[in-house]
Parts: C-alpha cells; sequence; structure tokens
C-alpha cells in the first residue's frame, strides 16, 4: 500500500484516496467543516488547509504576501507557501503534508475560524449543539482569539422551520452545504439549496416544498454547527449529560448501528445518532430509526399481571413465575406452542427455544407487519432479529399464522411467547381467545397481550446487553443503556427461571453462559462471528459527530 | 537518644479560688453591668443601630425576627429568579446553573416561544424552574454560571423551618416571588430585548447592511 507522510506520521491510502480520507481511516482528524466521509468533496470552507512540500526537484508555489512588521510599523515583502485543501487534494505515494506542524496551516486556518465566527451569534448557552459543535472545538483548538470586527453582525432569520423534524437558523450556518449534499446525495431529492451569496449566504428549502421524506434527520446529524436543529431533540437536553451507549437500532432488518444517548440522572432516552459502520449503514440511519429511542418508554409492559379480559390484575414477578410454571404444567404433552419473538436478542429467542426443547413444544415465530422499504437503509421487514430468532430454532420456524391454523385446529392449549407484535390481521387472532393459558413475556403492549393469561415483563433492547442478526446475517451486539424498568428482567432471564420454577434443566444465570450456549448451537447467530469488518471503526471513533 | 522531661507543677489554688465565691461575685458583677447598662440604653433609647454598627459594643442580642442582622452584599440566601421590564423570568433555560450545580438540585424544562413571539429563534424559556431547596448547599456555582444573570441568591432570606418537605420544592412562581436585598426583582444588569435598537435585529433587513 502507497504512503504519504501527514506531519510525522506515515499514513497509507488506496489509491486515488484523498489526504484527509486517508488519515481519517487512520483516526487522524484534519479540520473540516464541509467533508464529510460519506458525502461529495465541497472544499468551502477551507478548514483543511495543508501545506504540502513541493515534490523532490519540484518548484513550491509561493505567494507573495505583504507581512505586519511591528518592528518598522508597517506591512513589509514576504513569501509563503500556498495551501491546498486536504479534501480535495489525492494522496501521492511519499508526499510529505505539513498539518499541525505548519505555522502557515495554523495561521490559515485560525483565520478561516475568525471569519466563520465574524457574524456568529455565540448563543452557545441555548444552542442544542453547544459541546459537540465544530465552531466550539475549533475555537479551542485553531483559534483562541477573540473576535476583532466592532460592527453589528449581519442577521439572518432565525427558528425557520423546514420541515415536520428541522428547524433551521441561519446565523449560526456557515453554509458548509453538507445538508444539501445529504439530500442530494444520499436521498437523491434536491429539497435544500443555498441563496444569496457572501455574508448574505443561507440555506433555503426549494420552492413550495418542505424538507420531507425518512432520511430529513440526516441533515441536522451531518450539521457541524447548530444550524439545523431536531425539533424532536431541540431544548430538550444539553448534550454533556448525556450519556452515549454502543447500540443497534430495532426498527428493520438492517440493524443500523447507532449511539443512543440516554441521561443517566433521568434514566431517559433523548435520541438516537448513526454510528458509523461501512458493512452496515455507511453513516445514516432513516427517520423512523433516529426517533426508535422513544421506544424505550412509549408503551412499556413493567409490572407483571395475572388474568384475562376483565379479571386482570397486577402481580409480582416471582408470584406470576409461579402461577405460569402452574399453568404450563396443565397444558397436554404435545399441545404446548412456543412463540420466538422477531423483536427480542438472539440470547433471548435462544433460552425460549431451549425452554421448548425441554417441554417438547412446537415452535412459531411472532413478528411485526412489513412495512415501507427503500433503496437507502429501510428494510422491508421491520423486525431486527428474525434471522436470529430463525438461527436458535434450528435454521426453520413456523409463522404466527401457522400457529393461528394449528390453534384453530384445536392442536394447541397452551402458549409461551416472547413480545406482543403481530403480522396478521387483529381480526385473525379469534382463535387464540380459546386456548386456555397464554403466558408472554413482554417489553412492550401489542396485539397478542390481550390474550395472555400471565404477562411478564421483560427488558427492552435497550435495557439489557444482547445482539441482533439482520438481513445480511450480521450479528451485531448491543449494549445495555439503561436499567430496565419497574420489575422488567431481561426476557432470557425470566424464561430461565419459569423453567427452574419447572424443574427443567434451564441453568442460565449469567449472560456469558447463554452465548456460549449460543456458540455452541448456532455459531453463526453469535456477535463475536461478524463475517465482515467494521472497516472504518478507528475512524469513525476519532470522528464521532463529525 | 535522651528523653526530655518537662516536669508541670499542679496550679496553687488559694483557699479563696478553691471556694470559687469570689470568681462567682465577679463574674455576677459583669452580668450586672450589662443588665443595667442594657436597661440605661433601653430606656433612654440609645440603644446602637445594628444595621449602622453591626458590631458596635454593647447588647449582640438580636431580636430576631423583628430585627434583623444585615448580610453583606455577597451572602448566599434563598434564590430568586430576576425578572424582566415586562415580568417575565430573565432566565432562557440554557441549563448551564442546572449543569454546575454540585448537588443536582435545579430541574428546568426548556420551551420555545410560540410562533409569533419576537423571541422566537433567538431563546428559549424555562416552562418548568424547580429548585430542591433541601438538596441546595448554597454553593452560588449557579449564580456564576448563569449567563443572562437570571439567577440570584441575594434575597438575604434563609431557608425557612417548614414542617413538610414538599414545601421545600420551589418551583418558578415562588422563585420568581422573591425579592432581592435592594427591593426589586430585577437586575441591575442590562438586557436587549429581541427588537430593542441594541438588541441585534430580527431580519436581515434590520441592521441596514
Amino acid at each position: 500500500m502507497p504512503n504519504f507522510k501527514l506531519d510525522d506520521r506515515e499514513i497509507p491510502f488506496e489509491k486515488g484516496e484523498t489526504i484527509i480520507k486517508a488519515a481519517w481511516r487512520v483516526g487522524v482528524e484534519i479540520p473540516h467543516y464541509c467533508w464529510h466521509p460519506g458525502l461529495s468533496v465541497a472544499a468551502n470552507c477551507r478548514m483543511c488547509l495543508v501545506e504540502i512540500e513541493p515534490a523532490p526537484g519540484g518548484r513550491a508555489m509561493m505567494l507573495d504576501i505583504m507581512k505586519w512588521d511591528a518592528a518598522k510599523n508597517d506591512y513589509v515583502p514576504d513569501r509563503k507557501p500556498k495551501l491546498q485543501p486536504a479534501c480535495q487534494v489525492q494522496a501521492v505515494d511519499g508526499m510529505v503534508v505539513r498539518s499541525t506542524t505548519s505555522k502557515h496551516a495554523a495561521e490559515a486556518r485560525a483565520h478561516v475560524q475568525e471569519f466563520l465566527l465574524v457574524n456568529h451569534p455565540v448563543d452557545c448557552p441555548i444552542c442544542d449543539q453547544a459541546g459537540e459543535c465544530k465552531l466550539q472545538d475549533y475555537w479551542m483548538s485553531e483559534q483562541r482569539t477573540f473576535k476583532r470586527m466592532r460592527d453589528e453582525p449581519v442577521h439572518k432569520p432565525k427558528g425557520v422551520v423546514f420541515g415536520d423534524t428541522i428547524v433551521y437558523d441561519a446565523e449560526r450556518c456557515i453554509t458548509c452545504t453538507r445538508c444539501i449534499r445529504v439530500c442530494d446525495e444520499l436521498v437523491g431529492d434536491h429539497m435544500l439549496d443555498l441563496r444569496e451569496r457572501g455574508n448574505r449566504n443561507e440555506v433555503v428549502l426549494a420552492p413550495g416544498r418542505k424538507l420531507e421524506g425518512d432520511y430529513t434527520l440526516m441533515t441536522e446529524h451531518v450539521c457541524p454547527v447548530g444550524a439545523l436543529t431536531s425539533s424532536h431533540f431541540r431544548f430538550k437536553a444539553r448534550v454533556w449529560t448525556l450519556k452515549e451507549t454502543a447500540t443497534v437500532c430495532p426498527g428493520c432488518a438492517t440493524g443500523c448501528n447507532m449511539y443512543l444517548d440516554v441521561d443517566p440522572r433521568e434514566q431517559r432516552a433523548y435520541r438516537n445518532r448513526p454510528r458509523d459502520n461501512e458493512a452496515v449503514n455507511r453513516f445514516w440511519m432513516c427517520d423512523d430509526g433516529m426517533m426508535s429511542y422513544l421506544r424505550e418508554h412509549e408503551g412499556r409492559v413493567v409490572k407483571a399481571r395475572l388474568g384475562r379480559d376483565g379479571g386482570r390484575e397486577d402481580s409480582k414477578v416471582p408470584a406470576a413465575l409461579d402461577r405460569a410454571a402452574e399453568a404450563i404444567a396443565k397444558v397436554p404433552a404435545g399441545k404446548l406452542a412456543v412463540l420466538l419473538g422477531a423483536q427480542f436478542s438472539t440470547e433471548d429467542n435462544l433460552v425460549l427455544a431451549a425452554f421448548a426443547k425441554a417441554v417438547g413444544a412446537s415452535v412459531y415465530l411472532t413478528a411485526k407487519a412489513p412495512w415501507r422499504a427503500d433503496k437507502i437503509l429501510r428494510h422491508a421487514d421491520q423486525n431486527p432479529n428474525r434471522a436470529g430468532a430463525t438461527a436458535v430454532a434450528g435454521g426453520s420456524v413456523g409463522s404466527l399464522q401457522d400457529l393461528l391454523a394449528a390453534a384453530a385446529a384445536g392442536q394447541v392449549q397452551g402458549i409461551v411467547g416472547l413480545g406482543a407484535d403481530v403480522d396478521v390481521d387483529a381480526n385473525a387472532l379469534a382463535p387464540l381467545s380459546r386456548i386456555g393459558e397464554v403466558v408472554l413475556f413482554l417489553s412492550h403492549e401489542g396485539p397478542l397481550a390481550r390474550f395472555a393469561t400471565v404477562v411478564l415483563p421483560a427488558a427492552s433492547w435497550a435495557e439489557a446487553d444482547g445482539s441482533f442478526v439482520n438481513a445480511k446475517r450480521l450479528a451485531q451486539p448491543f449494549k445495555r443503556a439503561l436499567p430496565p424498568k419497574g420489575d422488567a428482567l431481561p426476557a432470557w432471564d425470566l424464561i430461565a427461571r419459569l423453567g427452574r420454577a419447572m424443574n427443567l434443566d434451564l441453568s442460565y444465570t449469567k449472560l456469558r453462559e447463554v452465548r456460549a450456549a449460543l456458540l455452541a448451537q448456532a455459531p453463526e447467530a453469535h456477535p463475536d462471528s461478524r463475517p465482515m469488518a467494521v472497516s472504518a471503526d478507528a475512524g469513525a471513533q476519532a470522528q464521532k459527530g463529525a | 537518644m535522651t528523653a526530655t522531661t518537662k516536669v508541670i507543677r499542679k496550679p496553687q489554688r488559694t483557699m479563696a479560688d478553691q471556694s470559687y465565691v469570689i470568681e462567682l461575685v465577679k463574674g455576677l458583677g459583669v452580668t450586672l453591668k450589662h443588665f443595667f447598662k442594657g436597661t440605661r440604653q433601653m430606656v433612654t433609647g440609645t440603644t446602637p443601630d445594628l444595621e449602622k454598627h453591626p458590631y458596635a459594643d454593647g447588647i449582640a442580642t438580636v431580636q430576631y425576627p423583628e430585627e434583623k442582622r444585615p448580610y453583606a452584599q455577597r451572602w448566599r440566601g434563598v434564590h430568586r429568579l430576576t425578572h424582566r421590564d415586562d415580568g417575565s423570568p430573565r432566565c432562557v433555560a440554557c441549563l448551564c446553573c442546572s449543569t454546575a450545580c454540585p448537588a443536582q438540585c435545579i430541574y428546568i424544562k426548556p420551551a420555545e416561544y410560540a410562533e409569533g413571539d419576537k423571541r422566537r429563534g433567538y431563546e428559549r424559556y424555562p416552562e418548568e424552574f424547580v429548585i430542591d431547596e433541601l438538596r441546595c448547599i448554597f454553593c452560588g456555582f449557579c449564580v456564576e454560571a448563569c449567563p443572562c444573570d437570571a439567577i440570584r441568591m441575594d434575597t438575604g432570606y434563609h431557608m425557612t423551618a417548614l414542617d413538610d418537605r414538599a414545601s421545600f420544592i420551589y418551583d418558578k412562581a415562588q422563585l420568581m416571588s422573591h425579592v432581592g436585598q435592594d427591593g426589586t426583582q430585577k437586575s441591575a444588569n442590562p438586557r436587549h430585548e429581541p427588537g430593542d435598537p441594541t438588541h441585534p435585529g430580527v431580519t436581515r433587513l434590520h441592521g441596514g447592511h
């Protein structure tokens, strides 16, 4: 692989790669605003200017300048090398690039930074971007001087509503055009453009349009400053109080990698951010995925529940487990069905599949119905773990439709299920009301919940470690971001407890043991068996929020 | 190594000391001196003014709460939220105070001004502003952190003893009802409202560029 030298470090690059991208891949950041690894090169912010030494034997491109000489109290003629944008210059083998070691580059960046802040309102205390703002970061690292302009700054529109999800503040905008390029290149819909020039430059909507579609929040995600804000997250929290957890979107079978940001003081999820993974979602997520953090708090089951219809009452988990064990024991042999859950982690499903094997039950899968897919990220299957649940069931599993047919034929008298989601019409569920015992492990309410005779509160995907297998058969682990709500416990733990209450051999008490069993039974669904390497992970870590 | 020994002699007490009678009478004399002095000052109306001479000789007892010792200007009492000219809080709900608070006793719920409000887009406001005065350690970091001079601890109030904990959770209305030691609910620092000639204009046409 060819190399070039950036300051004192040798950096490998692929042919045709730019300096900034090769550096980003190895986790070295050259200051930049307009460049984004997932977008085309605009080279308009001039922040990534670097000094490139002339090729051996070549002549340096020098500029004649006038330099202020304090001793003479006058400008004197001087020369300086012509700086070049690292985002646009392709790396060449043996090239010598100076970024942090060039005083000319440092000076240029300080001045670019000062220009960007000339008309900036500096309303950091009420700006949602404060704390993760590139203007703040680069002020600290590249500028460190106060504004010299004493005139009134140019004023532009504020609080402009671009659509249902985005509010725009033109005064904070540095017109880097990242949002415009997201619309053009990711979505392919030219909804945004620039108007005016110079210090009146601002981003505007195409006439007659509003910012719409499934990727509007990506415009906010790529905004390096606080110009575009999400109307959901706007004013809700300060980013420095949030704690990020590396997790996976539960929205569909694509399994976009993301960070879930929670406030540990309030135990509340505040937002999702895409986590760069070139093998899955690159740098992006759809709007529904970005809003999936709301699931953590909406429609949750946090208490055990006994009884059906009118006779429903809350209970404690141990009592409900005993009641469930009794109920299942009453079901005649061969008449018990187990319903795996495509919304739950592979670990949860593995323990439930082991339970099914131990009691000799037939196995089915419950899942959410397909939704609107697109060619970018959204997968038609809105279940994050259909592949994982199928893998632990031995490769094939009946659907809820099959279970309903069996129930109608009187072959099922008891159900143990994971999740309350259905992929059939709600009216088609009628046969379930004839089934005597339905034990459900639920993190969320759903259409199946009303048939349950025993409900046990399960942790959501954000409340337990686990893994999903996406549509590409890529097993991806996710971390616990919050403690389980109410009486909830991880579903695999509840199922293992139920098994022990029934004197079955389900000895799992730690996730480690479940993962070991997973490795033995379905190694392809184990999160350590990732077939595709996460190529840009180092760079992604270094450029988080870039 | 030689140990040095210091001999401490027992105090020599005389019979007079040992009986305590003389010292007792001396002490009673001090009490009586102040009793008569205080009575004389009370009768002749020459009791020193604690407002003017807080550390003057004389009676140190303060008839609280009828009389109050003056507090230093920097004395940190119960919080107040300062007002703008129109009576709304100066606070812009930036959460700097709750960030700085080491006791995590401040809860703020920021909100956006309604469509059409001249402050919309420029500022936000606290829909809720709650301080748990039981958790507060009166360090004053919130006052230091505030970029708008919106929270102050210059009320001169002590935290009152109340008979239930809920009464110590001060909400926005309570905090805004407090008055500063200077008797006003505002702050001496000027504030530029959106639309004022001193404030950045609302549109690009405002500044005459």
